[in-house]
């Protein structure tokens, strides 16, 4: 059985394994392990509402596999997009170029630098096992976030953005960034990458042109990309379109890739999502529902079949009750897949 | 004979005939009768002084007196974009840094600007093909400088001219295809035509307003920035002569400089020296090469009036006339003129008078 929870100390090696087999990098997820590390004792320390991680809150979970332990998918929120430091996209926006004299009007595209999306939470750092990507883990990884999110409402913000990865050519090349960033940072996109999940977000402050940048300057492959997902992120990003997440006027600076936008209450996942106490008992041929329970380093979650009784209460499975670690009587958060 | 006089009426077939020869790039002076015919007439109330100093619009016409026809132009903008909005583009660096990663570029950009709003523009230089010899276009462009001088309250302390930027035979400007036509459907030279008849802060709000990165346009593009039609190159030169250096502008359509001179470090205003005119019977050989020959000039607002003489006519206070050359100058005897190198390199009247 597979089972969300936060990651601990004990998963950096799992972690880096599963990374090491990614076809594409997580931008989010650093590179070494001694970072990977770094990230994972902060989520722990968010976790335990230590003083220093007040506003800059980040939590990292990992996908496990129940019966061998073993780390099959990561994913990430941070409670306020860019950890108090800005957070950086491309709005796009359209101007009017009129002459009233000439008769003539046209649109113009224009991507503004811009901070509006600071401090709202950002799903990030999402990664699986690729044997499981067609599975219903995917949208167990990816949900359970929610789920967190939902028990822990008041620790995130009403807004909710997610990065989606742009478009990449089979050789590795970014062609939004070829025609943009690369002028600017003068060094290549994978290096440009890195150091954005790495450094602190001052170099972007330093190197990224500040004016605006008119999109029909870019290269034809850059315009064709702004916007786009890369083709290994589509899954990802229609799932979230089906939570409710759209997209709006903002890009990623580095590859033009979609950040999708919400408002965290109006969420599927966390608008159906309902408290109820749980009963054990066998379930057959009974709908699948996420659940579930803890708080806190203790929160857990299980996409699983479940019995609604009439009084309140759901009937699950004892197996996953214990892999919940929820006591009998305790309240755990249920919501249909 | 030929000499430097305000524009009349007359002057405009041969005028209009001049335009239509000059083709495409010549933005202030389109083959357009209508339009030529409000310029000479804006320059007529401007010596005559019905229009405000700034409104003036100073058109000067060479006349060959032997065939009393207009063969060349030149014109001073008195100030610029105080009516319409005045557009440059001006060439400057962004530089983005990081101490942290060692990185360190310098991205060249251009900024649109009004800053020449306010100055004299020396614009409008036109001439025959078949006057194209023995140092008229000099007289035509620098004849100017002496009016400049002599009426300073008239004008900016500053003067500037837009050169000619680049373009190919078929009058296509790599800059004009790679950033202005992505915003205005439409080629260079209908653009420049557009331009030209007064519609160019018309076309310029349809242009890029935010700095333009020059690393996003293409290199032939950003190649010509700067730089001059290989038909202004002697233009140019001559304005370098003078003083003229670019200043950092550049035209938002073709890319093409500005360069700009305090009037009073022009070089023909530098060493020009005053004499009076002494009307003299004796005959003067006035077929002399351009290099022995200097302008001189009747110092007069509305009826400025410039030609050229030999050198060895400028005696230590005096400069001999003949009556032929204070005709057309329309100077007597006694009467103060001022006198100016033609050419680079040639007799100046300050060695010629042993100063």
């Amino acid at each position: 059985m597979l089972v969300v929870r936060p990651a601990k100390r004990d998963d950096l090696a799992g972690i880096a394994r599963l990374a090491s087999a990614q076809q594409v990098r997580v931008s989010t997820l650093p590179g070494t392990e001694q970072r990977l590390a770094e990230k994972i004792d902060h989520s722990r320390r968010s976790l335990a509402h230590e003083p220093d991680t007040r506003g800059r809150e980040r939590y990292l979970f990992v996908l496990v596999d129940g019966a061998d332990g073993q780390i099959r998918g990561v994913a990430g929120i941070d409670a306020c997009a860019g950890n108090g430091q800005p957070f950086y996209n491309y709005r796009r926006d359209a101007l009017i170029h009129a002459s009233h004299e000439l008769g003539v009007s046209r649109p113009v595209d224009v991507l503004y630098p811009s901070h509006g999306l600071t401090g709202h939470t950002l799903l990030c750092s999402f990664m699986i096992d690729h044997a499981l990507r067609e599975t219903d883990a995917f949208e167990l990884l990816s949900r359970a976030r929610l789920l967190f999110i939902a028990r822990h409402r008041s620790a995130f913000a009403n807004h909710m953005v997610v990065e989606i990865q742009g478009v990449q050519t089979d050789r590795g090349a970014v062609p939004f960034w070829d025609s943009l960033g690369r002028h600017f940072f003068n060094m290549d996109f994978a290096t440009a990458d890195q150091y954005s999940s790495e450094l602190s977000k001052t170099f972007i402050a330093e190197l990224m042109p500040p004016n605006p940048i008119y999109v029909t300057l870019l290269s034809a492959a850059a315009q064709e990309a702004l916007g786009q997902p890369h083709s290994l992120a589509r899954k990802t990003s229609e799932l979230l379109q089906r939570e409710g997440f759209r997209t709006g006027c903002f890009i990623d600076i580095f590859d033009g890739g979609p950040v999708l936008e919400a408002r965290t209450d109006t969420l599927k996942t966390i608008v159906s999502s309902h408290y109820r106490q749980v009963r054990v008992s066998d379930v057959q041929g009974a709908a699948h529902y996420l659940v579930a329970a803890g708080e806190g380093a203790r929160f857990r979650c299980i996409l699983t079949p479940l019995g609604e009784g009439l009084d309140g209460q759901v009937r699950l499975p004892a197996e996953v009750e214990s892999q919940l670690g929820c006591g009998p009587g305790e309240p755990v958060l249920v919501a249909p897949r | 004979m030929l000499v430097i006089r305000p524009i009349e009426e007359r002057d405009l077939n041969d005028l209009y005939v001049m335009a239509q020869g000059a083709g495409k790039g010549l933005t202030s002076l389109p083959a357009n009768r209508e339009l030529l015919q409000k310029k000479i007439q804006r320059a007529r109330d401007t010596f005559h002084q019905r229009s405000a100093p700034e409104a003036g619009m100073y058109l000067f016409a060479l006349e060959d007196t032997g065939l009393d026809r207009c063969v060349g132009i030149s014109g001073i903008e008195a100030r610029v974009g105080l009516e319409e909005v005045f557009y440059n583009y001006r060439l400057s660096n962004t530089v983005n840094a990081s101490r942290e990663l060692g990185v360190h570029v310098r991205t060249p950009t251009l900024h649109l600007t009004n800053d020449m709003t306010d100055t004299s523009e020396i614009c409008s230089l036109l001439l025959s093909d078949t006057h194209r010899k023995g140092g008229n276009g000099l007289l035509l462009s620098r004849c100017r400088f002496m009016y400049l001088d002599d009426f300073r309250s008239h004008f900016s302390e500053k003067v500037f001219a837009e050169m000619r930027g680049m373009s190919d035979q078929d009058g296509r400007s790599p800059l004009w295809d790679a950033l202005g036509r992505r915003f205005f459907d439409m080629d260079f030279s209908e653009a420049d035509y557009l331009s030209g008849v007064g519609n160019k802060s018309f076309i310029a709000e349809l242009m890029p307003k935010f700095p333009i990165y020059l690393p996003l346009l293409p290199d032939n593009a950003r190649a010509v920035i700067g730089r001059v039609h290989d038909n202004t190159a002697p233009a140019l030169r001559m304005l370098r002569s003078e003083g003229f250096n670019f200043n950092g502008l550049v035209d938002i359509f073709d890319g093409g400089p500005v360069v700009e001179a305090f009037v009073h470090n022009i070089r023909t205003v530098r060493e020009s020296i005053s004499r009076y005119v002494l009307i003299s019977r004796k005959p003067i050989d006035l077929d002399v090469p351009a290099d022995q020959r200097v302008m001189i000039t009747n110092r007069s607002f509305r009826d400025f009036r410039v030609t050229t003489l030999p050198v060895g006519c400028i005696a230590s206070d005096t400069v001999s006339v003949p009556p032929e050359v204070a005709e057309v100058l329309r100077v007597s005897s006694g009467d103060k003129v001022r006198l100016a190198p033609l050419k680079d390199g040639g007799y100046s009247p300050i060695q010629a008078s042993g100063h």
